[in-house]
């Protein structure tokens, strides 16, 4: 199980895609996981949910899009702009 | 809203450690292995028997990864060589980051292998780059030779595949030739050796393809091993340093 591991990477590299804009918030975020990755699509998201509820980067929400090879990508961040120049 | 494009690797943190480890082995010519398989198929019995018979002069460094307890380190320590435990406290994998922390104080410039046993699982620690040369993979005959169809990734990352405790084939029913197909279905390029690390069988084409691998890295630091081939026109001499 290291799905939990892999769930903090992606939201660590989140913040700082966050911090380049500043005043924006991360809403969503896209990853790319290749067949050969190792990684579990479902225990990914259950540990990533688990990471956000209750914090303060709730609401964060995690799309997967699986893929054929063995990459474990961060593909986009989608932020909520209002605030943003 | 708006969507900023990333297109980043999710592990690129642990990717930019292992950059720095690489390129430091690659400057003191040192043979980086991570060795990776299921709890019990004999990772530490096998380097023990590896220490225990490496070359006169020959110097290498073992860095072992358990969930808990130095047993493995205390069993590697026996050989003269320099040893650590890395206790992952939880993890189920070593990465990057362990791996530099504990070679602290070691100057790598005096290693000619760093031997990497990793903590045995077959699906975590294909995701983490130590920094290493090349992955190789320990299967032993008491577990399915389907293993490379149910772990795909580990196999098609590993350039070695390892068939260990050859010695129990009479015992167990355990067919060799299926699971080097199942293994090359996955990676047509993986190498195979039989062995057991308990009779020593096999450790003549082990030390062979180790050898070739330490001197195709001293001499191409930089380059990777098919460039290096084609470089030198030829395979690499085997056995340049006697056996002891």
């Amino acid at each position: 199980m290291h799905e939990m591991g892999i769930a903090s990477s992606i939201i660590e590299a989140i913040q700082k895609e966050q911090a380049r804009y500043p005043g924006s918030r991360a809403r969503k975020a896209g990853v790319r996981i290749g067949e050969f990755a190792g990684v579990d699509s479902e225990s990914l998201l259950f540990c990533f949910e688990a990471i956000v509820k209750d914090s303060r980067l709730e609401p964060l929400d995690l799309g997967i899009e699986r893929s054929g090879g063995d990459e474990l990508d961060l593909q986009w961040v989608e932020l909520d702009d209002e605030v943003c120049v | 809203m708006m969507q900023v494009p990333v297109e980043q690797k999710v592990l690129s943190e642990n990717d930019k450690i292992a950059a720095r480890l690489r390129s430091q082995l690659a400057n003191s010519g040192t043979l980086s292995l991570n060795f990776i398989s299921s709890p019990g198929s004999g990772k530490t019995q096998f380097l023990e028997r590896t220490l225990e018979m490496l070359p006169r002069g020959i110097r290498a460094a073992v860095l072992t990864g358990d969930i808990q307890t130095d047993n493995d380190a205390q069993r590697l320590s026996r050989y003269g060589f320099p040893v650590r435990q890395i206790s992952t406290g939880g993890a189920c994998h070593l990465d990057a980051r362990m791996v530099e922390k504990h070679l602290t104080g070691w100057q790598t410039a005096d290693l000619d292998y760093l031997f990497i046993e990793n903590v045995g699982n077959l699906v975590c620690p294909t995701s983490y780059d130590l920094g290493e040369d090349a992955k190789v993979v320990i299967l032993s005959v008491t577990e399915g030779e389907d293993k490379p169809l149910k772990y795909p990734g580990i196999f098609r990352k590993s350039e070695l595949m390892i068939v260990n405790k050859i010695d129990l084939l009479p015992y167990v029913p355990f067919w060799v030739k299926l699971a080097r197909e199942h293994a090359r279905k996955i990676n047509p390029k993986i190498e195979i050796i039989e062995m057991s690390a308990l009779t020593g069988d096999g450790f003549d084409q082990w030390f062979s393809w180790l050898n070739e691998r330490a001197q195709t890295k001293k001499q191409f630091p930089g380059r990777d091993r098919e460039r290096a081939v084609v470089l030198t026109g030829s395979r690499l001499p085997e056995n340049t340093l006697s056996m002891s």
